[in-house]
């Protein structure tokens, strides 16, 4: 149930807790999304929960004491010195739980790492955060502040969205072109997921299957080709079904994804990749640590932590720190040497992003290092050698399995193609092209009983 | 009217999803029996979409001879498998029947001299048939049980035969059927540069002759064309959750049955299926290695050691626990490329020699 694309989320949980939400009165919204957030999060995690709920009632205490030394007019020192001091507190205890959770996940056991904690210790620094800085305005309640942290739509995965864009303290204006558009989003979402990502997963598992060191260098790169474009789909699509449901629900649309491959650099690339991320990055670390106002060397170093963290919090593997530091390393080249010229020319800028982002997916793929190495060594194979028992027709089989696949990834990796889709979602043809795309989905969570590799036999 | 305006792609998906909701619960008793479903994690019209795929569809509620039909393939729409289904007394399963395979096959030996006609009465005895021990209980059907109605007499049997080295222009009249593992030995090793390969991912025993395998034909098609030395069959797999080991061997038997008649003079070699690796075999209720073990002990017993022959590759690829070794794999089911090598040369000294 706590993954949208699921026969259990599509037809049990969201539409009785929307009926519900729809039908009661406005001031009792907010406690019947908080209720069913907290059902939908124990059905994946009966026992975190207590840690989610536990992290709430902490936050919430320092945020209420921090309110509490901020009211009045003008604020003396001490008051300031003391709330600041209460900030670093709560997240430096953020930051110990998040990093004890992973040290268990990576050292004892993978399932001691509670669903999602990544994202909901990120929204619960960024409150801290934002209550010293004066963005959240009004005094946050209870309610508010546990609703935040546990959405449902978000809790999983994100999108990380800040406490002022929840507008907690306004009743949610509800609607059926809401409802409408949101649907829409949604079914998008998932469409990309189910029956696009879903099944490019399926290459790189057949890939798998061969084994690095017998697949021909054509097939490498069809390969780097199909993992770029399978996260891109699943991410980009759960962020549509997550924002899809928040609009669903009088929330605003929580932009993730502004077409990265249409990027002209990387650091373009990442401020229009998982945005929310990338701004959380920004906004809460990049900055305080002088940000790009500062000497050149500093600027790299600052950039070189950014991203080594970045590599950090994707996994628990030595490759997404190798993965972290090769995108510092190009940004930060971007900043201090090429990016000025780069951005002078046109198409360059983006056959490099088109190049350089599948290789580093490649990094981020393979968790094994010696594997790693034998995948390079086949995408260049003068550096790799020649392989074990390659087949070079391999290319041509996997090329016409797939192709489809590939050709709807690129076209809808076409910046114009979904403003096109978006700007005219109100034609019948779109509608019903929507309404197939949800059919076909649940024909395929249907058949596969929610798990994407029954597609595979043997 | 205002809504459809304003909320046009709800209501679509509302009352499409109304309608099929409707021909899943109207049809759950009849055409849907046969479709697993549980109400607590999916919705009702989720048997309609796993209906379409074995091509029921939901018209057929009001057409009652179709909808019978469908019933009794237990949803599985294929052929030999309108075995269960009656679902009478106890288990419901069809008796395993005795082939007549042995007796053609031996029909053509015993002549000439009188003592060749006793050599070959004994060989016919010692060939005889062998028989299930037991059938398949209702309880092993329903949980996906391959049940080992056989034991290991088929392959004992078999393995007594003296198999030869060869070199490799021995494969230059050989044909492989098989699923995705055989695609990999045509894929990943140099065998398909003299053998020809009848292979796809998701064969079926129910298949094997009559697909129109891309590029190929169909192994009847290439039968009439060619004359093949050998027939290399390794099948069975992807069919591990359907039926039972009795439904699986008859279908078995018929395939090998029709080999040899269009085939006379070709050896055909049962290949063993391929085991899955410890860690599959522990976990899948299906695809696992009793199973497979199970029915392969079933289709060893067709084995007469002149015409047909039993050989398991598994002896080449498998750990000392008996599971595909899982160094070879990374699926745990299909050799990784670079190891389909010790398949070759598990074939390759596993010859028969002379006619």
């Amino acid at each position: 149930m706590v993954s949208f694309a699921s026969l259990g989320f599509l037809f049990r949980f969201l539409p009785i807790l929307l009926f519900i939400y729809f039908l009661c009165p406005a001031r009792f919204r907010q406690w019947v999304l908080l209720a069913g957030s907290l059902i939908f999060y124990a059905s994946g995690e009966p026992v975190f929960i207590l840690v989610l709920v536990g992290a709430t009632l902490v936050n919430y205490g320092f945020a209420r004491s921090m309110v509490k030394l901020g009211e009045g007019f003008s604020l003396h020192e001490w008051q300031k010195r003391r709330r600041k001091s209460l900030m670093v507190w709560a997240v430096s205890l953020n930051v110990l739980a998040l990093v004890a959770f992973k040290c268990l996940g990576v050292f004892v056991d993978n399932a001691l790492l509670p669903m999602g904690i990544s994202f909901y210790m990120f929204k619960m620094i960024s409150f801290q955060a934002d209550l010293v800085r004066g963005d959240v305005w009004i005094k946050p309640k209870l309610g508010q502040v546990a609703l935040y942290f546990t959405l449902f739509p978000q809790v999983v995965s994100g999108p990380i969205m800040r406490y002022h864009e929840g507008e907690f303290d306004q009743e949610k204006i509800l609607g059926t072109e809401q409802l409408e558009d949101g649907m829409k989003y949604f079914v998008a979402g998932l469409g990309m997921k189910v029956l696009l990502a879903d099944r490019l997963a399926i290459l790189w598992n057949d890939l798998q299957m061969i084994g690095f060191q017998s697949i021909s260098t054509p097939l490498a790169w069809l390969g780097a080709a199909g993992y770029s474009m399978q996260l891109y789909f699943d991410f980009w699509g759960y962020s549509l079904m997550a924002s899809g449901v928040m609009v669903m629900l009088g929330f605003h649309f929580i932009e993730n994804f502004h077409h990265p491959y249409a990027s002209k650099s990387i650091a373009e690339f990442y401020r229009r990749w998982h945005m929310t991320l990338g701004s959380w990055f920004r906004d809460y670390v990049y900055i305080p640590l002088g940000g790009s106002r500062c000497s050149g060397g500093r600027l790299a170093a600052n950039l070189a932590l950014v991203w080594l963290l970045t590599g950090i919090w994707h996994g628990n593997g030595v490759n997404y720190v190798i993965w972290g530091a090769v995108l510092g390393a190009f940004i930060i080249l971007e900043k201090l040497v090429y990016g000025k010229y780069l951005a002078k020319i046109p198409v360059v800028g983006n056959l490099y992003v088109l190049l350089v982002i599948p290789l580093t997916w490649v990094i981020f793929a393979i968790t094994n290092i010696r594997q790693m190495g034998i995948y390079f060594g086949r995408l260049f194979p003068f550096i790799g050698g020649a392989g074990i028992a390659v087949n070079p027709q391999d290319i041509a089989r996997y090329g016409k399995n797939y192709g489809v696949y590939f050709i709807a990834g690129i076209i809808l990796c076409v910046p114009a193609v979904f403003r096109f889709l978006e700007e005219h979602r109100k034609n019948p043809l779109v509608i019903g092209l929507l309404a197939v795309i949800f059919w076909v989905s649940v024909y395929s969570l249907s058949v596969s009983a929610g798990n994407p590799f029954m597609y595979l036999k043997f | 009217m205002k809504y459809l305006k304003k909320c046009p792609l709800f209501l679509l998906l509302f009352v499409t999803g109304a309608l099929l909701s409707l021909a899943g619960a109207g049809g759950l008793k009849t055409i849907y029996a046969g479709q697993a479903y549980d109400p607590l994690t999916a919705p009702v019209l989720s048997v309609v979409f796993t209906g379409i795929k074995d091509e029921i569809y939901p018209w057929q509620i009001f057409s009652g001879d179709k909808a019978l039909d469908a019933m009794a393939g237990g949803g599985e729409a294929s052929p030999g498998e309108q075995t269960l289904g009656e679902g009478k007394e106890g288990t419901g399963l069809r008796k395993s029947r005795t082939v007549g395979i042995f007796s053609d096959t031996l029909g053509s030996v015993i002549s000439g001299m009188e003592e060749e006609a006793k050599k070959a009465e004994e060989e016919a005895e010692k060939f005889a048939p062998i028989a299930p021990l037991r059938e398949t209980t209702r309880e092993e059907y329903l949980n996906h049980v391959s049940a080992d109605i056989y034991g290991d007499a088929g392959v004992l049997r078999a393995g007594e035969y003296a198999f030869a080295t060869v070199d490799e222009s021995y494969f230059d009249d050989a044909m492989f059927i098989g699923d995705s593992r055989t695609v990999g030995l045509r894929d990943y090793t140099d065998m398909s540069e003299r053998a020809d390969f009848f292979c796809e991912t998701s064969l079926t025993i129910y298949g094997a002759l009559e697909e129109d395998f891309e590029g190929v034909g169909t192994v009847k098609e290439a039968l009439a064309q060619k004359d093949y030395g050998k027939i290399y069959l390794m099948v069975g797999i992807n069919e591990l959750g359907r039926g039972t080991t009795e439904s699986f061997m008859e279908e078995y038997t018929k395939t090998v049955n029709t080999l040899r008649e269009l085939e006379p003079e070709a050896k055909i070699f049962i290949q063993g299926i391929m085991r899955v690796a410890g860690e599959k075999d522990e976990k899948d209720p299906i695809f696992n290695n009793s199973n497979i073990n199970a029915r392969n002990n079933a289709i060893a017993t067709l084995a007469d050691n002149k015409h047909i022959f039993y050989i398991d590759v598994n002896e080449a690829v498998c750990d000392g626990q008996g599971n595909l070794n899982s160094e070879y794999t990374f699926d745990k089911i299909h050799l990784l490329g670079a190891y389909n090598v010790l398949w070759k040369e598990f074939l390759l000294t596993h010859g028969v020699e002379g006619q």
